[in-house]
């Protein structure tokens, strides 16, 4: 199929569009991972992309559903009015996993914690627990446990705590 | 163990990344992100804050629950067992790849230490020779410290070595199983001659009832408590120096 001067014009202004949600979405990911190091600045920058990426993508997705309405004012041609359409939905779609905690994929989070007597646990005597004291209340998270979650919110005696491994 | 809170403000943390293997969280409440290990803000609105230590142990469940009989232990959810750690967790991590190394110590990335931090000072000591000599006198900065292992071989706790109201340094020593009428009795001081429990508390002599101040201690490995205190020492037995 031979590309229209409209169809030309539409691709340049959304590739754009697409590289910089992909890097959005891409970057924090390829720089937060397990089993590399992160460079000091890199990580600043891959967190500031992660903290401030969001009106940017919905701003991204915005210019491209423009340009789709653009477009589909010229072209007249079903086949590629629908394959232009997939240019908005990837960004959107790259929009929509940037919100998507990974780290909370593989290592769902613990709601408000339960605890049960010591005396009624059936804990072996061996097993390691990170153990705290506040005011009156003494309290115990197996290690084995709370290193799935890595993070668990309390509230111990009114004292806000976040007990990590 | 964080205090949840910035003046006044409770936090509720998520796991968020990672950063040279200690992982960061992030809080829902500033969006900002903390480092696990030393609870500082690195990023977002509470960048530089850090959260304020909650002191805590690392014991086996015996031990914590012979002292804390009234207390409470978190509740495992039944769905969620199949992903606990196994039993041998901590065996396996010994052969997980680490991505920083600090050969020039000497010493291994993955072994594990305790860590101590206070006085202006951090330092690091061998978990492996604490569970040889069992009672470590040294110092932390210019602070006199004792390291002691509970009666279970795996607990450790750290503790200044002044006893309120002594005006000199007390040394330790381990008490033997069974040389004590009182069975809390792990140790002995030279200054006053009193026994002390692993909880640092004298159950006998001229000092019963007195408690030892405690130092915070944390397990880690090598690698990330180097990392992350990078201007650590190291204690070496005598042999090893």
């Amino acid at each position: 199929m031979k590309a229209t001067a409209f169809g030309r014009r539409f691709l340049l202004y959304v590739l754009p569009c697409l590289l910089a949600s992909f890097f959005f979405l891409v970057y924090p990911v390829y720089v937060i991972r397990p089993f590399r190091a992160q460079g000091v600045r890199e990580l600043a920058v891959a967190l500031a992309v992660a903290r401030y990426r969001a009106p940017f993508m919905v701003a991204l997705a915005a210019a491209v559903f423009a340009a789709l309405i653009w477009y589909w004012r010229r072209e007249r041609r079903w086949l590629r009015r629908i394959a232009s359409a997939a240019a908005p939905l990837a960004v959107v779609a790259m929009a929509l996993a940037s919100r998507v905690n990974i780290y909370e994929l593989m290592f769902h989070p613990l709601g408000p914690p339960a605890f049960m007597a010591a005396g009624q646990s059936k804990l072996a005597g061996d097993e390691m627990v990170i153990a705290i004291h506040v005011s009156t209340v003494a309290r115990a998270y197996p290690i084995r446990n709370i290193s799935y979650y890595h993070v668990v919110n309390d509230l111990v005696d009114g004292v806000p705590i976040v007990a990590t491994y | 163990m964080w205090r949840a809170e910035v003046d006044g403000l409770r936090l509720r943390f998520h796991l968020a990344g990672i950063n040279d293997q200690n992982f960061l969280m992030r809080d829902e409440e500033t969006g900002s992100y903390w480092q696990q290990i030393t609870g500082a803000a690195i990023s977002g609105p509470l960048a530089g804050r850090r959260l304020t230590l909650v002191a805590s142990d690392e014991l086996t469940f015996a031990t914590w629950k012979a002292e804390e009989p009234h207390g409470t232990v978190l509740r495992e959810l039944a769905a969620d067992i199949p992903l606990y750690s196994k039993k041998d967790w901590d065996v396996r991590m010994l052969k997980a790849p680490t991505v920083i190394a600090y050969p020039e110590s000497g010493l291994s990335p993955r072994e594990l230490m305790v860590g101590l931090h206070g006085f202006g000072a951090s330092r690091a000591f061998p978990y492996d020779g604490l569970l040889k000599e069992k009672i470590i006198e040294d110092h932390l900065g210019a602070e006199p410290i004792l390291l002691v292992l509970g009666q279970d071989g795996h607990s450790v706790r750290a503790f200044r070595r002044r006893i309120p109201g002594v005006a000199a340094i007390a040394d330790f020593y381990r008490v033997l199983a069974g040389q004590s009428a009182s069975a809390a009795a792990l140790l002995m001081d030279s200054a006053t001659g009193s026994e002390w429990s692993f909880q640092g508390c004298a159950v006998s002599g001229k000092s019963n009832g007195v408690c030892l101040e405690r130092v915070e201690s944390i397990k880690d490995y090598w690698f990330d408590w180097r990392h992350f205190n990078p201007a650590t020492t190291v204690y070496r037995t005598h042999s090893a120096r």
